[in-house]
């Protein structure tokens, strides 16, 4: 009896340990980027940057798209996309899908702004659960912006792990 | 009427030559920016250092990301990377090819460069034969005139 006692509290305890795990990477995974202080995301060309991060993570499509210009080049896990369309409608739908079930923790990131133009450099690490494999990697991040027109806009991406 | 018309081809004529001034002046930067990116290449490939600290804007924030790491810093990019890969391999060549600038800013003071990159080199300790292909973003900013390398960012992945 006393057996079957200990076995029950034992199961119920790794229960509560799995669930309350599972329940803090969900938690962890819907948080945004966290940037550090002076890191240059507080100028206008940051502030772009920013939110689309935030796009992506939360899967806003329209606002992610608007934020990149028409003829963006974008350089990701191998591949190249040429246009803002391109990779809206393609590789930025599974940028979003897997993003939104991976925390993002920023390591280092700095944003330098000459004039109308700016460019930016990002090193994170990511972790969580994605399709069933676990992630931890560290990902590099490399943008140019260009302001045209009094809007700060994405001209160049450049991703790697 | 003929003061109109000359005075009509003057404005038309100063306006090309204006124009073919400024496509002049744009490809003198775009092939001062192509031998920085081969003396690049020679750097890399001799394991000499002098070229990144001649054309490498040195600054505290600078970094250069080689290969899924970064390097803090123009000393760190050249002592711990790039002049040590000479006694580290016994060959490296590198190819930079299909290579675009564009150029921002009213006063076109930043540029960024794209290339495809082909990396193959042997590694001396373990004889390991690479062969990489990917990509490489170079930013440039002028700085007293002169272009200067202000990031790097490549990326690649065995070739199939």
């Amino acid at each position: 009896m006393r057996i079957i006692q200990i076995t029950l509290i034992t199961l119920a305890l790794i229960t509560l340990a799995v669930s309350s795990e599972s329940f803090a990477h969900n938690n962890a995974s819907n948080k945004s980027r966290v940037y550090p202080e002076n890191s240059g995301t507080e100028t206008d060309a940051g502030k772009v940057i920013s939110q689309f991060h935030k796009a992506i993570k939360k899967g806003h499509k329209k606002k992610a798209r608007s934020l990149l210009a028409d003829d963006i080049i974008i350089f990701e896990g191998g591949r190249v996309e040429r246009s803002a369309d391109d990779y809206a409608n393609h590789h930025m739908l599974a940028d979003m899908e897997y993003l939104a079930k991976i925390h993002t923790q920023v390591l280092e990131h700095s944003v330098q702004v000459n004039g109308d133009t700016a460019y930016s450099m990002s090193r994170t690490k990511s972790s969580g659960q994605f399709k069933g494999k676990y992630v931890n990697s560290e990902g590099m991040e490399s943008m140019v912006l260009q302001k045209k027109d009094g809007e700060w806009k994405i001209v160049h991406i450049h991703w790697s792990h | 009427m003929i003061k109109y018309i000359t005075a009509a081809i003057l404005v038309a004529i100063s306006f090309v030559s204006f124009a073919h001034g400024g496509e002049k002046h744009q490809d003198k930067n775009k092939q001062a920016i192509i031998n920085i990116i081969s003396s690049i290449k020679y750097g890399w490939e001799n394991g000499d250092g002098e070229p990144f600290r001649q054309y490498f804007l040195d600054f505290k924030s600078a970094r250069y990301i080689e290969g899924g790491g970064q390097n803090a810093g123009l000393d760190s990019l050249v002592e711990h990377h790039v002049e040590p890969e000479k006694d580290a391999l016994e060959y490296l060549k590198l190819n930079f090819s299909g290579i675009e600038v564009h150029f921002e800013g009213d006063d076109k003071s930043f540029a960024w460069a794209i290339a495809d990159t082909r990396i193959e080199g042997k590694v001396n300790k373990s004889g390991k034969i690479f062969d990489k292909t990917g990509f490489q973003t170079f930013l440039f900013r002028k700085v007293d005139k002169n272009w200067k390398v202000v990031h790097t960012h490549s990326s690649s992945r065995n070739r199939k």
